[in-house]
């Protein structure tokens, strides 16, 4: 548990956080100039003009009050930077024994070998970290961060210096590092869809301040909140477990399961869609899907080219400016994104039941997602 | 001996020795306090900080005679230091070969500092961030990371004293005198041996090998700011 009740004033720009995060992994969201990384550097100790109390999970790392400021390299935070931070001088081996070795032995909570196996680090270890990519150099950085055994891994945008197709291919690791090293994470980003892949808590900034603070679903009741999220990548985010791959049809049937992958919806119906890379049956992926490719209709439709329809019951209707998003407990909270006048031509209202009218084509691979994290524990 | 007999008489080999001994010695004596004040200058604020950077800076625009008559003044007999020293232990600086290392050390300190300061700012400090975050004290943090970074800076800082004290001259005759086999550096010889009538042969000798020297030590820390480059690119941690 993190609670964090800090002020930082830099120039003109001044921030003031209080907030208890409890969960396995949190987020910080906010856009940019927010103040998420002003946070992140007050908590790991990197911002000498923070003031106030940060006390993770019964430690008190800053306590201005009482004049406590544990300095950043006893604080035991792992911190992954937006721009990775490798030591030039050093290999990518030389890196990650860097972070090593100011490990106590009996403090050691991973593995050098396990990391490099969870991060597919092993053919880089002798290259020089200025001959590697750059979504391998956070890899490394990742790596790193990791085997300074810390007691939270803080994250600081640390997919926003690659494209897009580097940073899909970046988040499953990611995935594998929250279900295998069972560390807490503290993950900043201004990207709605990296976040809701990951956290299960999310703290929104805007200006400094906390916007709102919570599961992401009860978010979307706050305007401020769902305004910021609409800019910054809305989609619906869940995980999923392969069922069948139909070929004939070019498509995989996946049936939805709870985030942490215990068990399946049971009331959900499995949906059909297209994943390009063949993964195994009983393995669990991450898919996306944008709220405005979801259509509501009252009945099941025939004769129709979507492939996904899915009975639900809208659970709540929240109004924005323009459009209006419904949420519907399809199984899986679903977020629909509709105009004003369908919500009145359907007469859509908490209770209702709908039908969710999903293209096969609108869920979006997100890769794989880890074991579930209870069973990785276990081990 | 017998070999380089054929090339310089026993007076001009001593010269030559006692200069690179000087050089040597110069140079450790500057290390340790040069690679502290760098890094003072390059990462601190404190009161007194233009101050010191302009005392390190001095014998850099002073006349190197000036330099040598201030050592003088405070570390000869009758000086503040010199005299206590003297006093107290019996030791005494001025017109021995401590002298001449003195006044090398002084006159090549600022030429260090500079370099390692230089090298030590080039370093990234969100590097010094992320290794505060893996767990390295500033000490450690310093050996690992700093003074890795800064290698090429501190090695071309070294040849740029050293070489330096090859080159000393005024320093050195004002406060060390010239004393051979104590003070009687390469220079200071060349020198005398031009006020005398029959010493343009072996002052050309030593002129010779001043620049082959000079040109040595150039040459030296050109491959080693080099080598330092690539291994600071590739080589893994030791």
């Amino acid at each position: 548990m993190l609670e964090v009740s800090v002020a930082v004033a830099r120039g003109s720009f001044s921030l003031r956080v209080d907030a208890v995060l409890e969960k396995g992994t949190a987020a910080v969201f906010g856009p940019s100039g927010a103040g998420k990384s002003t946070l992140l550097h007050a908590i790991a100790g990197l911002a000498r003009s923070a003031r106030g109390r940060i006390v993770l999970d019964g430690t008190v790392l800053l306590d201005t009050r009482k004049g406590i400021n544990v300095p950043a390299h006893e604080r035991r935070l792992g911190v992954v930077f937006q721009d990775g931070r490798l030591f030039p001088h050093l290999t990518v081996e030389g890196n990650l024994r860097f972070a090593e070795r100011y490990v106590r032995p009996s403090e050691r909570r991973l593995k050098a070998g396990d990391v490099a196996d969870l991060l597919a680090l092993g053919p880089l270890m002798s290259r020089s970290v200025r001959a590697i990519s750059g979504g391998e150099a956070q890899r490394v950085a990742l790596g790193r961060a990791l085997l300074s055994s810390p007691r939270l891994l803080v994250l600081d945008e640390p997919l926003s210096s690659l494209d897009q197709g580097l940073k899909a291919q970046l988040l499953p690791f990611l995935r594998r590092v929250q279900a295998a090293a069972g560390i807490p994470m503290l993950y900043v980003s201004h990207d709605l869809g990296e976040v809701l892949q990951l956290a299960d808590e999310v703290l929104v900034l805007e200006a400094g301040s906390v916007v709102a603070r919570g599961p992401f679903l009860d978010l979307l009741a706050v305007p401020r909140a769902l305004a910021l999220f609409r800019g910054h990548g809305l989609m619906n985010v869940f995980r999923a477990r392969v069922q069948a791959h139909r070929e004939a049809d070019g498509v995989t049937l996946l049936l939805p399961v709870q985030p942490h992958g215990e068990q399946a919806y049971h009331s959900c119906s499995p949906l059909a869609a297209r994943i390009s890379e063949t993964r195994r049956v009983g393995e669990d992926v991450c898919l996306g899907l944008r709220p405005e490719d979801v259509a509501l209709a009252l009945g099941p439709v025939e004769g129709t080219s979507i492939q996904n329809q899915l009975s639900g019951v809208v659970q709540e209707i929240i109004e924005g400016p323009d459009r209006t998003l419904v949420v519907v407990n399809a199984g899986t909270p679903l977020m629909c994104d509709v105009t004003r006048h369908s919500v009145r031509d359907l007469d859509l209202r908490p209770g209702r039941a709908v039908w969710c009218l999903i293209k096969a084509q609108a869920l979006a691979y997100l890769g794989e997602c880890g074991a579930p994290r209870k069973a990785a524990q276990e081990t | 001996m017998t070999v380089s007999s054929f090339l310089l008489t026993p007076g001009e080999w001593t010269a030559l020795w006692l200069s690179v001994k000087v050089g040597l010695a110069s140079v450790a004596l500057s290390l340790i306090p040069g690679i502290a004040i760098a890094w003072l200058l390059a990462r601190r604020r404190f009161p007194g900080k233009t101050a010191l950077d302009a005392l390190v800076h001095l014998p850099l625009v002073l006349p190197p005679v000036v330099t040598g008559y201030l050592l003088l003044l405070a570390l000869g007999r009758n000086g503040i230091v010199g005299g206590f020293l003297h006093d107290h232990f019996g030791l005494d600086i001025a017109f021995t070969w401590r002298a001449a290392v003195l006044a090398s050390a002084a006159m090549g300190f600022p030429l260090l500092v500079r370099s390692v300061r230089l090298a030590v700012e080039m370093v990234d400090r969100r590097l010094e961030e992320a290794a505060q975050t893996l767990g390295a004290s500033p000490l450690q943090m310093f050996f690992r990371l700093v003074l890795p970074l800064a290698a090429p800076g501190l090695l071309t800082g070294i040849v740029l004293a050293f070489a330096r004290s090859l080159g000393e001259f005024g320093a050195t005759i004002t406060f060390a005198g010239d004393i051979p086999g104590q003070s009687r550096t390469l220079p200071v010889a060349i020198y005398s041996y031009l006020q005398l009538p029959s010493g343009d042969a072996p002052a050309q000798r030593l002129v010779i090998i001043s620049l082959v020297l000079s040109l040595g030590a150039l040459a030296a820390s050109e491959a080693l700011a080099r080598k330092a480059r690539r291994g600071a690119g590739g080589e893994a941690h030791a």
